[in-house]
């Protein structure tokens, strides 16, 4: 039967079409399709079959119903925004999006939870409940424009989950729809501890593998009574990364703790958002601490002191929210900001006990000497996030190839120091290899199992998240000559 | 109506090149090797926001016109849609941390389809009438503005109304229609024998101030305001003879080449003045652009281009920036600002009207959310691609505040496209420009305007 | 197979001297082992199971004994593995506020030993000289402190599993925030020890606080309708207690003498920040309730003696009581905890309950007889229910475990839980039936 308005004879596109009822609500030109060839990590790219867009969970399901029936290959798809390639359709999926059902389904401010769909906005969340002092705690640094159901997915951080936590924390409830299309509820009306091993836990950053949010329950805060911020430059890396520890030390929680060195500075600094940081700096703290306004200013007090005892050059709090907001947005697009100071950029997601610090820069400068590439340091220092971008310019041959093997190199510097090779932006198809730095091949295939389980003929967003066993160094190269291909 | 043209042939064709820009004024490289696909950009983007597809979002317009240089996709309808589906608002600039100048690609890609393909059909006539057969000639503007005055004159609006012949029409154009400004002698025809307006206080400043074309015709009185508040404040106004219409309309529908024409008419218009006052966003935002049209084609106008943009200023940053009086006179009213995306995000110019009307004594200022979101004019986009603009409207008179007397902006387009929305969900908002307010409370302060004047 | 030729196979692989048979008579809650064994290293615990899953023996895993009375339906498994010896800090850098321990360590060393860097790991169990950081974790144990601090699942960073075919598998890392393939730590917090043995544990810490106290708040029975209006406007506020829990009459009479429904709430910060909070308690207080504030050693006197308030399966009286965790949607548990005084009534049983406004989590200890026990355990489970709540019976004597289906009914997904438990113990060998569904 064909469908009005679908010019295609595609007998699958054709029925897809009319689950979604209609052309409006399905892509299949290459035209159109090629603009989902990948999402915020664009080293790889693969058309997909289609993008279906779904309005409700039962679209969602019978999609998925039918992919599965007749063996077609489906991921489901936010913003876009994921850093490791998490929605790239490699196996020409059908990619589903979720950004049609962005609905702020409830919101209980009572008991503290809010319902949405998986295509909500993180910030609109916030943006919902601020004029009644609540906020949503989970801000990935792309909160303008990621959706909830993505940060389910990858178990999205942000700079301020030092204190608060991350997407995990905060997750109380979900709707899946399950790879044969079932659609279960874990955490039945958000509460906590439901009985039965906790799928919940689990399903939130499995980076779309296991099944489809369709529904999510977030826990919501009331906002602190007050908030500070502070601005520390260091002339030294090693001073400020001090300066980090010794905060910590001191026993503060800060809400957040942000580093960024000289090549990062000089990247804010020449993009849209600039605060006139020093261009000589090799590196800028950004601190802020939040909660009862009685209990702040010792901290402050404490944290001046700090920075001053690890001889900072200059230390200053924010004057007014307008100021704050500004330094934060500096902050904040600090990745895009690459693209004023190169064409291309990679950026990396290591952790390391934030003790470790300094060596691990010193062996990132290693790095970049050995690569011939720059390599900027974005670093949520307070919990040991390191986000190196490395720098470089696709146009020139062999630059491509050097840029990932520098940021590989870099995650083995992560792992080396006791840490893991991804933080908050997952591993994707980007770190599949690098998963093996972290872990041996039994605790890989303990995960594999646990795929097997909810997502047994690997129909779901294959191709990601782990290894292809005993293929490890073939993959690397799989993907450099497809990058020449390109 | 003119002759149909023949599809014309690639001007040059490089064999070496991958690319399927086969034609002259290429897209430019540089402006999308800054963009990281990071997505900031999407919520943004209006037309992201109606359909939530990416190849209607600027990353994944961005992405598609460099996929054509990459030779990955040609030119053809299916390219075509995306990019001509750009509103061309620029808000994705002002969201992009990398700058990146997605606006000025999507111009320099429609200028490559227009090439590839002229448009035919209902479009082609459409935009054939506006941009080549009307807005480069200020007679044939004014011999419409003279019918539009003949038309709601002569009564014969009200014929058109009462009979059935408005049911005939498209509902977009019905809707048009039924908002159509006043229509009053243009200030080109009133000031046609003065070389310059002087001003009523000291001269500070000479300045020349480009009437526009939709401007003069259809909103000679925010022109006439213009004047009054200019020479109010201490500039003396010229108002050149042979400059012509901006070309923003043009460029943004791909016509570069005229676009192209009227840039030069208007740089040699206005080359003995040092400031370009402009009122109407659009155009000034265009007329600051001008450098991009001769990157690759005629150079050799390149530089002279860049110069004459730096003089152009939109009227509140100049009034702002050079001093004005604050009125004495209350307006008594409560007043909400919309942002024209040309004015906000293609000048910056954010502060500066919303400052006026806070100067105006018993302005009531009240937040629009989003109130830099586009409203759906954009340019003749809402005559081309009307469901989309009807449904960026819908979304922007959500943001609308109830309880307000006035919508204040900059931009004559956006002034129509609100005035739809005003009048198409039931609204009772007055549609005015911040130099209007300003210089009808210098009106009442001079005791011209009785207090329900407005 | 008799007890004395496994006892004679183990000896390969563990020291005779860590090797016990029980003779004792039969202990009324079950869940003990025909030979407990007590491993020293990973080798041993991943040899002993290694062995009892080739030879189809079934295995129950102890710690400090706390949670004896919590699930399972047998009076014996083949082995009983006790992680008592297996105690130990291995690995603490003060400066990246974390910790890796021995399953088998008691909380309370745990804390003594972080005391010393003014840190501290951020649960609230009961019993922490008795209870191992592997039996809190494995339970999922959290109390009154979760409001402010999280549960295990939040604090949990990394652990070590022996899994039952004797391969080591580690989840998580050392590291705070880690996103590295999924996240098994969750599957593991909670699981009762039915997909591997919790070997190690690796906790993300916070500093102890500057100052504590605690402001008790006792309501009237005909104030209660004020004690839930009192409450959403202080969760309304910007105050951060980092508990506030409801008490009902009879506890509140054991814990500080007050017969009378206790709201207790607790703030830990730097000490200006604390007393300005308790400033404003003051303030939103309805004026007719007594406020008392109790700081510091004496905050700390009362904690200490309310974690002792639940049953422990090592020690003491255990027969007659039951403990029952209750989850509903936050302020509901006010509603429980009132009906805590209907089950006291009809069933003629003695009820302590306590539960958290901020976070719906509370409990019931209940003591009585047999047939009152259970009665109220289906009565108060039908109450929680009709608001989508549960409740699970933490602490029940043998005999009627069998009885009562402890964890209540079955979720509808739970051959996703039969399917993983099959994938990481197929034979049955951890824990058997000690969780729901019979898993």
């Amino acid at each position: 039967m064909a469908f009005k308005g679908i010019k295609t004879k595609d007998r699958h596109i054709q029925n897809l079409a009319g689950i979604v009822d209609g052309s409006r609500s399905i892509l299949y030109h290459k035209e159109d399709l090629i603009a989902y060839d990948c999402d915020g990590f664009t080293i790889h790219k693969h058309l997909p079959k289609a993008v279906v867009f779904p309005k409700n969970t039962e679209e969602v399901a019978e999609i998925v119903k039918y992919c599965a029936k007749h063996h077609l290959p489906f991921l489901a798809r936010g913003a876009g925004t994921g850093l490791s390639g998490g929605a790239v359709p490699l196996n020409s999926e059908v990619v589903i999006s979720l950004v049609r059902m962005k609905n702020l389904i409830s919101i209980d401010l009572e008991n503290r939870r809010a319902v949405v769909e998986p295509g909500f906005v993180n910030l609109k969340l916030t943006n919902s409940i601020s004029d009644k002092g609540y906020y949503y705690a989970p801000d990935p640094s792309s909160q303008y424009c990621c959706t909830i159901g993505g940060n389910v997915a990858e178990n999205a951080g942000g700079a301020h989950c030092l204190k608060y936590g991350v997407t995990t924390n905060h997750i109380l409830g979900l709707e899946v729809v399950l790879p044969d299309g079932e659609v279960i509820e874990l955490g039945h009306n958000g509460i906590p501890d439901a009985p039965g091993y906790d799928l919940l836990g689990l399903l939130t950053g499995s980076e779309g593998t296991l099944g489809i949010v369709t529904k999510i329950t977030v826990r919501i805060l009331k906002n602190p009574e007050a908030k500070k911020t502070v601005l520390a430059y260091f002339d030294r890396v090693a001073d400020g990364s001090q300066a980090v520890s010794d905060i910590i030390s001191a026993g503060i929680v800060p809400a957040a703790l942000e580093m960024m060195d000289k090549t990062a500075i000089e990247g804010v600094e020449a993009a849209a958002f600039p605060v006139g940081h020093p261009k000589d700096i090799a590196a800028v703290l950004l601190i802020e601490v939040d909660g009862i306004a009685a209990g702040i200013d010792e901290q402050i007090a404490q944290i001046l002191e700090v920075c001053k005892n690890r001889h900072v050059r200059e230390v200053r709090e924010a004057a007014n929210e307008e100021e704050r907001a500004r330094w934060w947005a500096n902050r904040k697009t600090g990745f895009g900001a690459m693209g004023a100071i190169s064409p291309d950029y990679l950026v990396q997601d290591g952790v390391i006990p934030r003790s470790r610090l300094p060596e691990v820069l010193d062996r990132i400068e290693e790095i970049s000497a050995e690569s011939g590439l720059r390599i900027a340091n974005i670093f949520h220092a307070g919990d040991g996030n390191l986000h190196p971008l490395v720098l470089f310019d696709a146009r020139i041959p062999g630059q491509t190839e050097k840029a990932i093997d520098a940021g590989s190199a870099c995650l083995q510097a992560c792992a080396d120091a006791g840490g893991t090779i991804t933080g908050e932006h997952g591993v994707g198809i980007e770190k599949r290899e690098e998963m093996r730095f972290v872990f041996k091949e039994e605790e890989i295939t303990a995960q594999t199992n646990i795929r097997q389980v909810f997502n047994p003929d690997n129909l779901l967003n294959a191709g990601k998240l782990f290894p292809t066993p005993g293929r490890c160094g073939e993959v690397k190269k799989e993907m450099k000559e497809a990058l020449l291909t390109q | 109506m003119r002759q149909v043209e023949e599809k014309p042939s690639p001007a040059c064709t490089s064999a070496k090149s991958l690319s399927n820009y086969l034609w002259s004024d290429h897209p430019d490289e540089n402006k999308w090797a800054d963009c990281t696909h990071c997505g900031m950009c999407l919520e943004s983007c209006p037309t992201y926001e109606q359909t939530g597809q990416e190849q209607h979002s600027p990353r994944g317009r961005v992405h598609l016109i460099k996929s054509v240089a990459e030779g990955k996709l040609e030119v053809n309808t299916q390219f075509m849609d995306p990019v001509y589906a750009c509103l061309d608002c620029r808000a994705c600039t002002t969201a992009c941390p990398a700058n990146v100048d997605v606006g000025g690609l999507i111009e320099e890609a429609r200028g490559q389809i227009r090439q590839a393909m002229p448009l035919t059909g209902w479009k082609g006539s459409v935009s054939k009438l506006f941009l080549k057969g009307l807005f480069p000639h200020p007679n044939r503007l004014n011999s419409l503005g003279n019918v539009l005055k003949f038309y709601q004159k002569s009564g014969m609006q009200k014929v058109v109304r009462k009979s059935k012949l408005i049911n005939i029409m498209p509902d977009h154009l019905v809707e048009m229609e039924s908002i159509m400004p006043k229509v009053d002698t243009s200030v080109r025809k009133k000031y046609k024998n003065e070389n310059v307006i002087k001003s009523t206080q000291p001269t500070k400043n000479e300045v020349a101030l480009l009437t526009g074309c939709v401007m003069d015709v259809m909103f000679s009185d925010i022109n006439e305001s213009t004047i009054n508040v200019l020479t109010r404040n201490g500039s003396d106004v010229s108002i050149p003879k042979n400059q012509t219409c901006c070309g923003a309309l043009h460029v943004h529908a791909g016509d570069r080449d005229t676009g192209r024409k009227l840039a030069k008419q208007n740089i040699e218009a206005f080359e003995s003045s040092e400031k370009v006052i402009v009122n109407a966003a659009g155009c000034g935002c265009m007329l600051q652009e001008y450098g991009e049209l001769f990157r690759e084609v005629e150079p050799e106008w390149h530089d002279r281009a860049v110069a004459f943009s730096k003089k152009v200023e939109d009227v509140s940053k100049y009034l702002h920036d050079t001093g004005y009086k604050k009125p004495k006179a209350a307006l008594n009213k409560r007043i909400t600002y919309h942002d024209a995306c040309h004015l906000a995000h293609g000048q910056g110019v954010r502060r500066e009207p919303r400052n006026i009307l806070l100067d105006i004594p018993g302005v009531d200022m009240v937040h629009m959310p989003n109130a830099d979101r586009c409203c759906g004019s954009a340019g003749i986009y809402n005559i081309t691609n009307p469901e989309m603009a009807g449904d960026v409207l819908e979304s922007k008179m959500k943001n609308v505040p109830d309880d307000v007397d006035m919508i204040s902006m900059g931009n004559p387009g956006c002034m129509l496209q609100m005035a739809i929305g005003v009048q198409k969900y039931g609204r009772n908002q007055k549609i005015v420009h911040t130099v209007q307010l300003l210089d009808w409370a210098y009106q009442k302060e001079d005791g011209e305007v009785a207090d329900n004047g407005i | 197979m008799l007890v004395k030729e496994v006892v004679n196979e183990l000896k390969a692989l563990i020291p005779e001297d860590r090797m016990e048979e029980r003779k004792e008579e039969l202990h009324p809650l079950g869940n003990t082992g025909q030979i407990c064994i007590y491993p020293v290293t990973e080798e041993e615990i991943s040899a002993v199971l290694k062995y009892a899953d080739d030879q189809g023996k079934k295995v129950l895993v102890e710690g400090g004994g706390t949670k004896r009375g919590f699930g399972g339906t047998a009076e014996s498994a083949d082995i009983l593995l006790s992680m008592k010896r297996y105690t130990g800090v291995t690995e603490h850098e003060a400066g990246d506020m974390t910790l890796s321990v021995k399953a088998g360590t008691t909380f309370k060393e745990i804390q003594e030993f972080l005391s010393k860097y003014k840190q501290q790991v951020s649960l609230d169990p009961a019993w922490s000289d008795f209870a191992t950081i592997g039996g809190i974790v494995a339970a999922n144990e959290s109390g009154p402190k979760r409001l402010g601090y999280g549960s295990s699942r939040d604090v949990v960073i990394g652990l070590r599993n022996v899994y039952p075919d004797g391969t080591i598998i580690r989840s998580g890392g050392k590291v705070v925030k880690n996103v590295a393939g999924y996240d098994m730590n969750k599957l593991f917090v909670g699981a009762m020890g039915t997909l591997g043995i919790i070997s190690e544990v690796t906790v993300k810490l916070r500093p102890l606080p500057k100052y504590e106290s605690l402001i008790l708040l006792s309501f009237e029975e005909k104030h209660l309708d004020g004690l839930r209006k009192f409450s959403k406007e202080l969760l309304d506020s910007s105050l951060e207690p980092v508990a506030l829990e409801l008490l009902n009459p009879s506890l509140s009479k054991k814990l500080i003498g007050e017969s009378s429904y206790t709201l207790v709430i607790a703030f830990e910060d730097v000490e200006n920040a604390v007393h300005y909070q308790e400033e404003a308690v003051k303030a939103l207080l309805p004026s007719d309730i007594k406020m008392r504030v109790a700081a510091q050693k004496e905050a700390q006197k009362f904690w200490q003696l309310f974690y002792t308030i639940s049953p422990n399966g090592a020690i003491g009286d255990t027969e007659k009581i039951a403990a029952l965790k209750i989850g509903v949607i936050n302020l509901t548990i006010l509603d429980v905890i009132k009906e805590s005084h209907y089950l006291q009534e009809s069933f003629q049983l003695e009820v302590d309950a306590h539960g958290g406004v901020g976070h719906g989590l509370g409990q019931l200890i209940l003591k009585g007889k047999s047939e009152d026990l259970t009665g109220a355990i289906y009565h108060i489970r039908d109450f929680v229910q009709k608001d989508g709540g549960y409740a699970v019976v933490k602490h029940l004597p043998l005999a009627l475990r069998k009885k009562v289906n402890v964890w209540g009914d079955k979720p509808s997904y739970f051959f996703l839980l039969e399917g993983i438990k099959s994938k990481i113990d197929p034979n049955k060998t951890l824990n058997p039936k000690r969780f729901i569904g019979g898993l």
